[in-house]
C-alpha cells in the first residue's frame, strides 16, 4: 500500500468515526436554510438529530488549473473582507484607499442608514484589545499579499459588511437561526455580536488557507501561506475561547456559535467541515475550541467551498452575501454544493 | 502607485509596527524585506533536499509524544497507552507527570480537549508512518527540582536559581507549562512546511499546525485574561518567550503576551507574528535547541534526556 493511499484510508476511516463520536452530526436540509434565509436551523438543533440530505461531493478545483497568483489573489480578497470588518469594528475606519486598488473591478464597503460598519462601543476592554490586535494582523495580511503579488494584485471587490436588515450579516444570522426570519443582526451593536460576527469569518479563513496551501507550487509561498494560516488559527482560537468563556454565563452565545457553525456546514456540501464550540458526549457537554477531525487535524475547504460560505449560497454562483459583486480574479465561482 | 512605492509603504508599515508592537527586533527587518523580494523571484534554495518526508514526520512525532504525555498526565493522570510508544530507535520511559487538581473548570476542560488532540496527533502520525515510525524516546516532564520544567523555568527566571517549577501544582503553572510547548509546535510545523514534498502530507501537516495554533491561542489568551488580575503570569510568559528566543539563535522568533500601546490604545498580543502578520518558523534544529534547553549543537537534554529518535536529532549551534 502506498503511503498516500494509506494515509487517505486513515483519514477516511477516522472522519467517519469522528462524525459518530465527537460531534452531533447534523446535515440540514440546507437548501432551504442558508440560501433562502427562511428555514430555521435552530428548529433542528437537538442533539443526535440527523437529517441526511444526499448531495453531490463538491467538485474540487483542479490543482493544475490555478496558478500561485490565483491562490494568493483569492486569499487577498478574504483578507480584504476580514481587514475591513475588524478595522471598522476596532477603529471606526476602513482600510486605507491605497490598499484597495488593483486588477478587476474595485468596489466599496456598503454602508446603510442604520447598522452601517462602525466602531463597536466595547464594554469589555479585553475584547476591545483583541479586536485591535486582530485588525492590525489582518491589515498586515492585506499589505503583505499585495506586495507579494505586486502588479498582479486584484482590487478590493464590493463588500457588504452592513449590520442592517439588508446586510450580509443579517442574511447569515437569519439562515443560521441566530435571529428570526425577519430579525436583524448588527455585529457592531455589542461585544457579543462582534464576537459572533468574527466567529463567522475566522474558522473559514483557517479552512481556506488549509485548502489553499496544497494548491501552491512555490515553496516560499507555501511557507508564507502556512504562516498566515497559523495566524488565522490563533485568531479563531481566541474568538472561540472568548465566546465559550462568556457563554458559560450567557448560554445564547454558545447556541448562536453552534448555529453559525451548522449553517456554514450546510453551505459547503455534504462533507462535515465545521464544528461548534461545545461537544456533548455521554450527556456531558464540554469545550470544543478546536474544530478538527478525529485525527485532530483542522478541516480544509476548497476555494469553491469557501465561496459557498462567503456568498451565502450553496449553489455555483459568482457573487452574493459578503461579496455582492463577487470576487475579482480567476477563482470566483462557488462550488455546486447542493 | 508603483510596486516600489508599495514596497516602501509596506516597509514603513513594518517600521511603524515594529516600533509599536514589539519591544525589540533584531534581524527580522532585514529578513522580512528579503522575504518579500524573494517572494516574487525564486523559491528557497534546497539544501534540505536530503531530508525525506518520513524524517520530517518522525521529527514531528517526537514532539507530539512530548506534548501528548504532558497533557495526558495533567488532564487525566495517566500517560499514553503502551501500544502508542513502540517503533524504531530506542524506546524510553516518561519521568514525572501527574494530574493537575484544577480549580477553574474551564481550564480543566481545555486541558482535556488539548490532551485528546495531542494523543490523536500521535496516533495519526504513527499510522501515517507505519513501520517507519520512531519509538517514543525518554521524556522528562517531571515537576521536581531535577525536572526539565524546573530547568526551563530557572533559565527563564520564572523561578530563582534554586527554585522549583511544578507545572502540575496549579492551574497557572499548568498554563505556563503548556505555554512552553505550544508556540514551539506552531513554529516547528511552519518551518517544516516547505520541506514536505508529498501534498497529502503537506495538507496533514498544515492541519496539525492549525490545531497547534488554536491550542496556543487558548493557552495564551487564558494566561492573558488571568494575568489582568495576576500580572506575574504575563511577566512569566514573557520570560519564557525570551528564554526560548535566546536558545534558538539571533533571529527574533518569539513574543510574549504583554499588551502594547499603539496610537494611544492598548492592543493585546495573543498572536506571535512578524510585521507581515505571519507566524514564525523554526528549523528542526532550532526546535531542538528549545526542547533540549541548549543553544549549542547537542543531541540530547532537557525534555529529551536521551535525545529524540530518527535522523533529525542534533540542535543548532547558536
Amino acid at each position: 500500500m502506498s503511503e498516500e493511499r494509506f494515509i487517505l484510508d486513515v483519514i477516511e476511516e477516522a472522519s467517519a468515526k469522528r462524525r459518530a463520536d465527537r460531534r452531533r452530526f447534523m446535515r440540514m436540509a440546507a437548501g432551504a436554510g442558508a440560501v433562502g434565509g427562511l428555514a430555521m436551523l435552530g428548529a433542528c438543533n437537538g442533539d443526535d438529530e440527523v437529517i441526511v440530505v444526499p448531495t453531490p461531493t463538491p467538485t474540487a478545483t483542479a490543482t493544475g488549473s490555478v496558478t500561485d497568483a490565483d491562490v494568493l489573489n483569492f486569499a487577498l480578497q478574504l483578507e480584504y473582507l476580514e481587514a475591513q470588518f475588524y478595522s471598522y469594528a476596532a477603529f471606526g475606519t476602513g482600510l486605507n484607499a491605497s490598499l484597495q486598488t488593483g486588477i478587476g473591478t474595485q468596489g466599496s464597503v456598503a454602508t446603510g442608514s442604520s447598522g452601517q460598519p462602525r466602531q463597536v462601543a466595547f464594554q469589555d476592554p479585553i475584547v476591545a484589545q483583541y479586536a485591535r490586535e486582530i485588525a492590525y494582523d489582518e491589515i498586515a495580511h492585506v499589505t503583505f499579499l499585495r506586495n507579494a503579488l505586486g502588479s498582479a494584485a486584484v482590487a478590493q471587490p464590493a463588500i457588504n459588511l452592513s449590520g442592517d436588515a439588508n446586510g450580509a450579516f443579517t442574511a447569515a444570522a437569519r439562515a443560521a437561526g441566530v435571529v428570526t426570519s425577519t430579525g436583524t443582526f448588527d455585529p457592531y451593536a455589542s461585544d457579543e455580536n462582534f464576537l459572533l460576527a468574527a466567529y463567522i469569518f475566522e474558522d473559514v479563513g483557517v479552512t481556506a488557507y488549509m485548502g489553499g496551501v496544497t494548491l501552491l507550487s512555490n515553496k516560499t509561498f507555501v511557507e508564507a501561506a502556512a504562516g498566515i494560516h497559523a495566524a488565522e488559527a490563533y485568531h479563531a482560537g481566541l474568538v472561540r475561547s472568548v465566546i465559550y468563556r462568556k457563554g458559560l454565563t450567557n448560554g445564547t452565545l454558545i447556541t448562536a456559535a453552534n448555529q453559525i457553525s451548522d449553517a456554514r456546514d450546510s453551505l459547503d456540501g455534504s462533507t462535515d467541515l465545521d464544528q461548534g464550540i461545545t461537544v456533548t458526549a455521554s450527556g456531558v457537554t464540554s469545550a470544543n475550541i478546536v474544530p478538527a477531525d478525529s485525527n485532530a487535524i483542522a478541516f480544509a475547504r476548497t476555494p469553491g467551498q469557501v465561496l459557498n460560505v462567503v456568498y451565502l449560497n450553496k449553489a455555483a454562483v459568482t457573487g452574493g452575501g459578503f461579496f455582492p459583486s463577487g470576487l475579482n480574479g480567476n477563482v470566483r465561482t462557488s462550488a455546486a454544493s447542493g | 502607485m508603483t510596486e516600489s512605492e508599495q514596497l516602501l509603504d509596506a516597509l514603513d508599515a513594518r517600521v511603524e509596527r515594529r516600533n509599536h508592537r514589539r519591544d525589540f527586533f533584531k534581524t527580522a527587518i532585514g529578513a522580512a524585506a528579503a522575504g518579500v523580494t524573494a517572494f516574487s523571484l525564486t523559491s528557497k534554495a534546497g539544501a534540505q533536499s536530503t531530508i525525506t518526508d518520513a524524517d520530517i514526520l518522525n521529527f514531528a512525532l517526537n514532539l507530539e509524544y512530548l506534548e501528548a504525555q504532558f497533557y495526558a498526565f495533567a488532564a487525566n493522570g495517566t500517560g499514553l497507552a503502551s501500544s502508542q510508544l513502540t517503533g524504531t530507535g530506542t524506546q524510553g520511559a516518561v519521568t514525572g507527570g501527574k494530574q493537575v487538581t484544577f480549580t477553574d473548570p474551564v481550564v480543566a476542560s481545555y486541558a482535556r480537549e488539548i490532551a485528546a488532540d495531542e494523543a490523536a496527533h500521535v496516533a495519526f502520525l504513527r499510522t501515517a508512518l507505519g513501520s517507519s515510525a520512531v519509538a517514543q524516546p525518554a521524556i522528562n516532564i517531571s515537576g521536581d527540582a531535577n525536572g526539565a520544567f524546573t530547568a526551563a523555568a530557572r533559565a527563564a527566571g520564572v523561578v530563582g536559581a534554586n527554585g522549583t517549577f511544578d507545572p502540575y501544582a496549579s492551574d497557572e503553572n499548568f498554563l505556563l507549562g503548556a505555554y512552553i510547548f505550544e508556540d514551539v509546535g506552531v513554529t516547528a510545523y511552519k518551518g517544516a512546511s516547505p520541506l514536505v514534498s508529498n501534498k497529502t502530507f503537506l495538507q496533514a501537516a498544515a492541519g496539525i499546525l492549525a490545531v497547534e495554533a488554536y491550542h496556543a491561542a487558548i493557552v495564551r489568551g487564558t494566561l492573558y485574561a488571568k494575568g489582568i488580575q495576576t500580572p506575574a503570569l504575563i511577566t512569566a510568559a514573557g520570560q519564557i518567550s525570551d528564554a526560548r528566543d535566546s536558545l534558538d539563535g539571533s533571529s527574533d522568533l518569539d513574543q510574549g503576551i504583554a499588551a502594547q500601546t499603539i496610537n494611544g490604545q492598548t492592543v493585546s498580543n495573543i498572536v506571535p507574528l512578524d510585521t507581515n502578520g505571519i507566524a514564525y518558523s523554526r528549523s528542526p534544529a532550532q526546535v531542538l535547541n528549545i526542547v533540549y534547553l541548549n543553544r549549542a549543537s547537542v543531541t540530547l537534554g532537557g525534555f529529551f534526556p536521551a535525545g529524540v529518535n530518527g535522523t533529525l536529532r542534533a540542535s543548532a549551534a547558536n
